[in-house]
């Protein structure tokens, strides 16, 4: 399994790549470790979803990219 | 089934259809004393290992419920279970933690039992007593059932009750994950070390409902993923087959026992662990060959938290535990731990497991502290007047259990609901709590016993 | 309506628990258990609470963790700037969803299963709300519980879990003026208050009702404070606090009987020149003599009134003058009281008066203040005293100046509301005391607030004539 990944101080812009394979843009983090808002960029699970905005769960973040 | 015949304990209390239940049941007063007479004096209760009482003479206080309990071995080398009170003026008989003992004298009046119950010391019998005192109606009071099983021994105040093996019923195959060596020998585990006793302000049913299934708290352990306490170095545990297996609640509707499991696929190799130590890893890896050997293809199925019921937490992996939540008021638990390794292995597995343990569970182990915190906070929140006007949700994943789970010719006893893709679900919960209200309206063990009635029924 | 016509209305709360005409309360409503687990569903869940000082959350997100009887609450702001009272508990399994003080966040996040609410109570983030919940988990009504009513007054804020409750002013009725003298700017200009440095918290083993009644008017227990007095804490180096009006003013118990409100207030004399104070700083004397000069101007008349301590019903103090504090006695159980204090200051003060003050207030109050200390002590060992077998069979007296109270009080062309006791010769009286009870004890027998709100009856009987 893919290791925990410390969100707490994820800046607004960064993106992160999701355990479904989606990747997406930080729009704010609230910094409780557990949520971040993030727009989708890209989603092959669910191509629907690129543009929107969700608060996505730490727990389905694998990876921080720059 | 079950859940058809129940309504649901005092409607607007549990409402199991509706996945929602009152904050009632886990402050109010009068509840908590409904359990301790409909519950606790009737079911089968974890009481200790053989291992902790292995010559004649030894003894081990314990509980159950809220009351104390000598578990010892007599002079023959049988195992007991007696109430810790004297039958003269109610004193404990025995006050220590553990020891070895030819008789138990009361500290007050000088009553002394034999290891076997008997009173067998009565000071001036012949003087105060004039003979008269008939010894052989004043034994400690003894359990009426007792079970020894793979080393654990599980007692119960209910002659009516099933026995043991009835009362698991197929949850015994569970019950084996932490039971057997890991190497798939029967029985091949020892208590580690003492047992860890603490209390925590909350009411039993907070710890018994997360360790059956709460799969949905690990964001609540986040801190301790991140820091990495695994035995090799990272997460909170080796938990690799995360990543190849299929996740499973698995919950018997009829003894309210319920586990996690993961199922790996077949003929999947086992993912390495422990690689802190190569000593203790290759231990492990070598056990796993030799349970494929022994067990097949039951080997495909490693356990995670659960719980038999009502209070008896089993974790079998990493790490090993049973736990017993004892009742100790409406607003508090004692709990007690204990740590399991398999005799066989080396000292120095024995040692780097003691080290895991302790930095992971009991009072001052950093996950259960996580949980401790929640539940404090939790029971503190029902208590309020408002507070407990709102109930709790159990809803999750309502409607999406399995009766005849299978994978790849293994068919997997009990209901399951899978949730390697739904990542969570409380369907274990409300096992535990359908259960839970079966216990407190039932008026005997003939009503309690369902699985008869069908067995019954279907004979005709 | 007179104390006479009231006390006949009201038989007393379990006859001979609380004997009104006699003046006589029985220890029990202090230390039994059942009387308490009452209170806290016909007193804590009906009465208007105070919550907080909107000083405290001046931004969106800002929060802070309060308390409304024995439950932990979370008053915030939201992103639209909007005020809120919730009940800090998960929907989903209880946790405390905030367990800061206090702080500013965009959601409150509970860390049991990681349940979010957005600071307007929404549920917005549900884990796995998909893949777990199939989606058909209902957000919109597994929001955080929120108050039912509540109000902002000049800074405060109050709540109230009853939505049948009448709202803030009406409840606080004639009242209201005596509340303002504590949370308007010393130179009478409107709200112009706000909240000094932390709230200070603390727990004392007795039951809340001994605060409460302390507060609302014990006259008589300054011997209490003599150590104090002799010390000279004051802010002009003399005495306890600088009270040179008692010379000159009347010193007056005011109650109402149908709110349960009072409190201790002096009513200067006509064209009475302002006493000098806080001698020990120039700029600070100078800046209250300045305050003082512009109240009259703006109140006229009400520029006489100084209030000294008060209690809105049940539970929230006020000491509008030296120091000037809130206070609210929240119940932890019938044995223990957590006490939380708010200190005031003037908006527009300058920094050397905050400072001055802050210097003072601490001396005072709170769990290292010399007069509060005094307070505690007798209250400890009054509860454990009342717990006893023997002791709760004797009740306590409360029959000081019985029948001295007057309606329609004045003096010097000063009406003043309320029901008034004068103690300017009297000394001392336990009228406000009586006061406190009677409303007590109305609350405990009252099956809804129909039945409490006597005043709107009064008035659609005289509607109706």
């Amino acid at each position: 399994m893919s290791e925990p990944v410390n969100i707490r101080q994820i800046a607004p812009g960064t993106k992160i790549a999701l355990v479904d394979g989606a990747v997406a843009e930080i729009v704010s983090n609230p910094a409780d470790g557990v949520w971040v808002f993030a727009r989708y960029l890209s989603s092959p699970s669910d191509p629907a979803r690129v543009g929107g905005e969700e608060m996505i769960f730490a727990q389905d973040i694998v990876e921080i990219r720059e | 089934m079950a859940t058809a015949d129940t309504q649901g304990y005092r409607p607007g209390l549990v409402d199991l259809s509706a996945g929602q239940i009152s904050r009632e049941i886990f402050v109010n007063d009068e509840i908590y004393q409904q359990e301790l007479e409909r519950l606790f004096a009737r079911v089968w209760l974890f009481v200790g290992h053989e291992s902790q009482i292995p010559n004649p003479g030894d003894f081990f206080v314990s509980g159950m419920g809220e009351e104390s309990v000598i578990l010892c071995r007599d002079r023959l080398g049988q195992v007991h279970a007696f109430l810790n009170s004297c039958r003269h003026r109610g004193m404990k008989v025995c006050r220590y933690d553990e020891g070895n003992t030819p008789v138990f004298t009361c500290p007050y009046h000088g009553w002394s039992y034999g290891t076997d119950g008997r009173l067998v010391g009565v000071p001036y019998f012949r003087e105060a007593y004039h003979e008269k005192l008939d010894k052989s109606q004043w034994g400690l009071v003894e359990v009426p059932q007792l079970c020894c099983y793979k080393g654990t021994v599980w007692a119960c105040w209910d002659p009516e009750a099933p026995s043991f093996f009835e009362y698991l019923g197929d949850f015994v195959h569970y019950l084996d994950l932490t039971l057997d060596g890991w190497d798939g020998s029967e029985g091949g585990t020892e208590i580690l070390g003492g047992i860890q006793k603490w209390r925590i302000p909350c009411n039993w049913k907070f710890p018994a409902e997360n360790f059956c299934g709460d799969s949905y708290h690990n964001i609540s352990h986040r801190s301790v993923d991140l820091v990495g306490i695994g035995p090799s170095g990272s997460g909170r545990r080796d938990m690799q087959e995360r990543l190849m297996a299929r996740r499973l609640q698995v919950s018997f509707y009829e003894r309210g026992h319920q586990t996690g499991v993961y199922l790996f696929p077949h003929d999947q190799p086992t993912p390495p662990s422990y690689q802190h130590s190569p000593i203790v890893a290759e231990y492990f890896a070598h056990c796993e060959e030799e349970r494929r050997k022994k067990r097949g293809a039951w080997t495909r199925l490693i356990g995670s938290p659960g719980e038999i019921f009502p209070n008896t937490a089993l974790h079998p992996r990493q790490p090993r535990t049973i736990a017993a939540w004892h009742p100790r008021g409406t607003h508090q638990t004692e709990v007690w731990r204990w740590y399991l390794v398999d005799k066989a292995a080396p000292q120095e597995v024995k040692d780097f497991l003691r080290d895991y343990y302790i930095r992971y569970s009991g009072p001052a182990g950093m996950t259960e502290q996580d949980d401790m915190e929640n539940w404090n906070y939790a029971h503190a929140a029902s208590r309020g007047t408002i507070a407990r006007r709102y109930p709790y949700s159990y809803e999750q994943g309502l409607g999406h259990e399995i009766a005849n789970y299978e994978s790849e010719g293994l068919r997997v006893p009990g209901t399951v609901m899978d949730i390697t893709e739904a990542k969570s679900s409380e369907h274990n919960l409300r096992n535990l709590y359908r259960r839970w209200a079966e216990f407190m309206e039932a008026e005997s063990w003939e009503v309690l016993a369902t699985w008869r009635h069908d067995s019954r029924a279907a004979a005709e | 309506m007179g104390e006479a016509a009231v006390t006949a209305r009201i038989q007393g709360y379990r006859p001979d628990l609380v004997d009104l005409a006699k003046g006589q309360i029985s220890r029990e409503i202090f230390v039994n258990d059942e009387i308490y687990r009452e209170e806290l569903e016909r007193v804590f869940t009906r009465a208007w609470l105070f919550v907080g000082h909107e000083s405290q959350i001046p931004n969106p997100g800002d929060f802070f963790v309060s308390s409304m009887g024995e439950e932990s609450v979370i008053l915030c702001r939201d992103r639209t700037g909007k005020v809120h009272v919730f009940l800090n508990s998960c929907r989903h399994r209880g946790m405390k969803v905030c367990r800061y003080d206090e702080g500013n966040a965009a959601v409150l996040t509970c860390p049991y299963h990681g349940w979010s609410y957005s600071t307007d109570g929404k549920l917005v983030g549900v884990p796995y709300f998909r893949e777990a919940y199939h989606s058909t988990l209902d957000r919109s009504a597994w929001g955080l519980v929120e108050v039912a009513q509540f109000c902002c007054y000049k800074g405060s804020v109050w709540a109230t879990w009853d939505p049948a409750a009448p709202p803030l002013l009406e409840y606080l009725g004639d009242f209201l003026p005596y509340i303002d003298l504590t949370l308007d700017a010393w130179d009478g200009s409107d709200g112009g208050t706000e909240i000094l440095c932390g709230i200070q918290k603390w727990r004392v083993p007795c039951n809340w009702k001994f605060p409460a009644e302390n507060f609302s008017g014990d006259a008589y227990h300054n011997i209490s404070h003599r150590s104090v007095d002799l010390v000279g804490i004051g802010p002009s180096g003399s005495g306890r606090r600088d009270m040179p009006e008692l010379n000159m003013a009347r010193k007056l118990h005011i109650a109402f009987p149908e709110r349960g409100h009072q409190t201790t207030s002096y009513l200067l004399p006509k064209e009475a020149a302002p006493p000098p104070a806080y001698q020990h700083s120039t700029v600070v004397s100078d800046y209250f003599r300045e305050c003082e000069a512009a109240r009259r101007r703006k109140r006229g008349e009400w520029g006489r009134m100084i209030a000294l301590v008060g209690e809105v019903f049940p539970n929230t103090a006020y000491l509008a003058r030296q120091p000037r504090t809130l206070a609210a006695w929240h119940p932890r159980s019938a044995h223990e009281t957590e006490i939380w204090r708010w200190f005031l200051v003037d908006k527009s003060a300058p920094a050397e008066v905050k400072d001055f003050l802050r210097d003072y207030y601490i001396r005072y109050s709170g769990p290292g203040g010399m007069t509060e200390q005094d307070d505690m002590e007798n209250w400890n060992y009054a509860h454990a005293a009342s717990r006893g077998t023997i002791a709760r069979r004797y009740p306590y007296s409360y029959e000081q100046g019985l029948g001295t109270e007057v309606e329609n009080y004045e003096w010097q062309g000063f009406r003043v509301p309320g029901t008034v006791c004068d103690l300017t010769q009297a000394k001392s009286s336990e009228h406000n005391l009586r006061n406190l009870y009677r409303r007590w004890a109305e609350f405990m027998e009252a099956r809804s607030w129909d039945e409490l709100m006597s005043w709107r009856r009064q008035r659609q009987a005289a509607a109706a004539e």
